[in-house]
């Protein structure tokens, strides 16, 4: 696999004079929570196109001595690269990059899992670069009554062993430093460079040193299980108790994603609508202030309202993932998501589809082989985001007025749906599209359990969350800023300061050209206006109704008035009435199905590393929807439902 | 007498004798620490049957029966 033939916009390869050195290690041996210490949160991934790889890169924090640059890489299993991850960092690793060329390597071992940790070394240290040996969940040793010697360990593998805990961020200023001297001096040889790289001989080499120096113990002693995970793996994998902790574990997360949001969501949602406002204010009415009133502001609004519950998603699946749950959640739900073709790991993105297709599709990348991790990419949109919330909160209450519960009870129906259908989306997809020879192997580590970390989960939350900003702002903005600017102008403009009316505009024709297709739906251009612009996300058809239907007010009368708009409009020069039941379930069967978020198009392309599938899903999901929505409003206006 | 690592009882130790699978997927058990002449144990087997949880090397694994089945033990 060639993996730098076109990642022209990615490493910022600056050629520095600061020593660049490599974590390298196994996955889950702490190298990214390492990273987080050494560089204090300050890192940005780096994408390689072409595969769902990224790298990390960083530069260590100024009070912890001269600067480092860092790079995480993935983590590896061995030489023998299958995933495109572990063949990115061996390329690295051995000097075939052209853009990482690491000068050091810091090792990241887990001190509980010497041997296999270990047995990696001997491919790292053939490289002859500097080696140093990060001892990671050196708490966990402690925890179960044992030691390890570290200066024993040192003189065993020939190479600096510096003990850190990510926690506190102890042993960094050690680890740094050690770097430092050990490239400063010339290469020394070491026990490691002679291990084998075959991982069979691999491993009898690591144990065979580690028991020479009376590091493990000689003798034959089964290794011990930590018996506090022993005891949580108990219920956490109960046969009776096992799903029900892990559906609390689900309904707890689901509460907090939407009811503790809620409050944050409503306030940046009016601040950002007073902000506009104040803008058109201060600055007086011209084309362009309302531009960037209504276009700009409006649109980064769009993107900063759904920011706490992202936050809130990020921060509790990190905090699942370091305690151990995480991977036992997996486990659990494997058999099912594996019958469909997915992954256990698959059910992370789709949980976080729930709140938002866009962190769902950076959450996929956990998932080890592609083929898997595409189709969990693939189903993703149909997960009921959070976005169409406000539209079917409209929708019901047009059809269903005066009984919440009732209101109640379809959403929960539709979020049913959306989880029956994806799965059975991903169950066809994976026997008839992406078709396979062998299912991929699981083969996941459980990681033992331990108190989460807090600070270095709040750092990766805000890494995660930040990303977010980066990747899905920009495409939500420019997007609004062109809806804005297509629903403002038209031929006809009428004056500078007041742009051309909706019903003149370039929306409003496009709405009037594609009106033949939305007859068979049961709706007119007007309601085509809202479903283009729902495309820059999808609860802005609310927002544009409202506009097309001429209804004024603020945020609080405004659903209410276009709830009684919508209950007498008709087409225009007639008395047939627009929303009828069967033209709701039209639109809300359209919005179930339909991929109409741009934001989610353009990250999937990135992710993907082309446009093949996220134009692919863009047809087939808007197609399907329009043609599903098209047959519900047709059977159930011939079974009489008007 | 061989078993494969898929039927055997849990919480008893056995020995690994021989991988026999996929070439690609019996060198990724290699790596992961499934290598003959090694202990493992299976801790658990998740409620619906599949996956099982392994020790080896001081790890929890988790395997399809499917993979465990590659593992032949005595």
């Amino acid at each position: 696999m060639d993996c730098h033939s076109s990642d022209t916009e990615v490493l910022d390869a600056v050629p520095s004079k600061d020593l660049t050195v490599c974590l390298v290690g196994m996955p889950n041996a702490g190298k990214t929570t390492l990273m987080n210490a050494l560089t204090g949160g300050n890192f940005h991934t780096a994408n390689y196109p072409g595969v769902t790889v990224s790298l990390m890169r960083g530069k260590t924090k100024a009070d912890l001595g001269p600067v480092v640059n860092i790079v995480d890489l993935p983590g590896v299993h061995s030489s023998i690269a299958p995933s495109p991850e572990e063949e990115l960092a061996c390329s690295v690793i051995e000097g075939r990059n052209s853009r990482v060329k690491p000068e050091a390597f810091v090792l990241v071992v887990d001190a509980t899992q010497l041997e296999r940790h270990l047995k990696f070394a001997g491919f790292v240290a053939h490289q002859k670069k500097p080696i140093v040996v990060a001892l990671t969940m050196v708490d966990l040793v402690a925890r179960n009554h044992k030691t390890l010697d570290v200066a024993k360990l040192e003189k065993a593998l020939g190479v600096p062993v510096i003990p850190v805990d990510a926690r506190t961020g102890k042993g960094a200023r050690e680890l740094l430093s050690a770097l430092q001297q050990a490239s400063a001096r010339p290469l020394q040889s070491n026990t490691l460079a002679v291990l084998p790289t075959d991982s069979t001989a691999a491993f009898d080499a690591v144990r065979a040193l580690l028991q020479k120096n009376g590091i493990v113990p000689r003798a034959d002693v089964r290794p011990e299980i930590d018996p506090l995970t022993r005891k949580i793996d108990h219920y956490a994998l109960h046969k009776v108790w096992g799903f029900p902790i892990f559906l609390v574990a689900l309904i707890s997360l689901f509460g907090a994603i939407f009811w503790a949001a809620k409050p944050f969501m409503d306030a940046i949602d009016s601040a950002f609508g007073g902000l506009g406002n104040l803008f058109i204010r201060v600055f007086g009415e011209s084309m362009v202030v309302r531009f960037l009133a209504n276009g700009i502001i409006a649109g980064v609004g769009s993107v900063a309202v759904f920011f706490p519950q992202i936050m809130i998603l990020f921060f509790l699946m990190t905090l699942l993932e370091d305690s151990g749950y995480l991977a036992r959640g997996a486990a659990l739900v494997d058999r099912p998501l594996a019958a469909l073709g997915l992954h256990g790991r698959s059910f992370v993105p789709m949980l976080s589809g729930f709140a938002c297709a866009i962190p769902a599709v950076f959450a996929a990348r956990a998932i080890p082989s592609r083929r898997e991790r595409l189709l969990t990419i693939w189903i993703i949109p149909l997960m009921s985001c959070s976005a169409r919330l406000p539209v079917y909160a409209l929708l019901l209450a047009a059809v269903l007025p005066a009984a919440a519960w009732k209101q109640g009870l379809s959403l929960a129906a539709i979020y049913i749906c959306s989880l029956l259908v994806g799965s059975l989306m991903a169950g066809v997809a994976s026997r008839f599209v992406y078709k396979y020879k062998s299912p991929s192997m699981l083969a996941m580590e459980l990681p033992v359990y331990r108190i989460p970390r807090w600070k270095p989960i709040l750092r990766m939350t805000w890494a995660r969350g930040s990303s977010y900003l980066k990747r899905a702002g920009r495409p939500i903005v420019t997007v609004s800023a062109i809806l804005w600017l297509i629903s403002n102008f038209g031929t006809t403009p009428q004056s500078f300061v007041a742009p051309t009316p909706m019903d003149h505009s370039f929306a409003a024709q496009l709405g009037q050209k594609i009106e033949p297709a939305l007859h068979p739906m049961g709706v007119d251009w007007r309601v085509g206006v809202g479903l283009i612009s729902a495309f820059a996300a999808r609860e802005v058809f609310v927002s544009s109704m409202a506009i097309v239907f001429h209804v004024n007010g603020d945020e609080a009368t405004r659903q209410d008035g276009l709830l009684e708009q919508m209950r007498t409009a008709t087409f225009l020069g007639t008395t047939q009435r627009i929303f009828t039941p069967a033209s709701i379930v039209g639109l809300i069967v359209f919005f179930f199905f339909s991929l109409q978020c741009f934001a989610t198009v353009a990250v999937v392309r990135k992710e993907t590393g082309s446009w093949k599938i996220a134009g692919l899903q863009l047809a087939f999901y808007t197609g399907l929807g329009y043609v599903l929505a098209v047959s519900s409003v047709q059977l159930l206006r011939a079974l009489g439902v008007a | 007498m061989l078993l494969r690592l898929s039927h055997v009882p849990m919480n008893r130790w056995f020995r690994i004798a021989k991988l026999d699978g996929p070439k690609e997927d019996c060198n990724r058990l290699l790596d992961l620490g499934f290598t003959p002449g090694e202990e493992v144990l299976v801790t658990h087997t998740a409620p619906l049957g599949d996956p099982l949880v392994i020790h080896v090397r001081g790890a929890l694994l988790a395997l399809r029966k499917r993979e465990a089945a590659w593992i032949w033990v005595q």
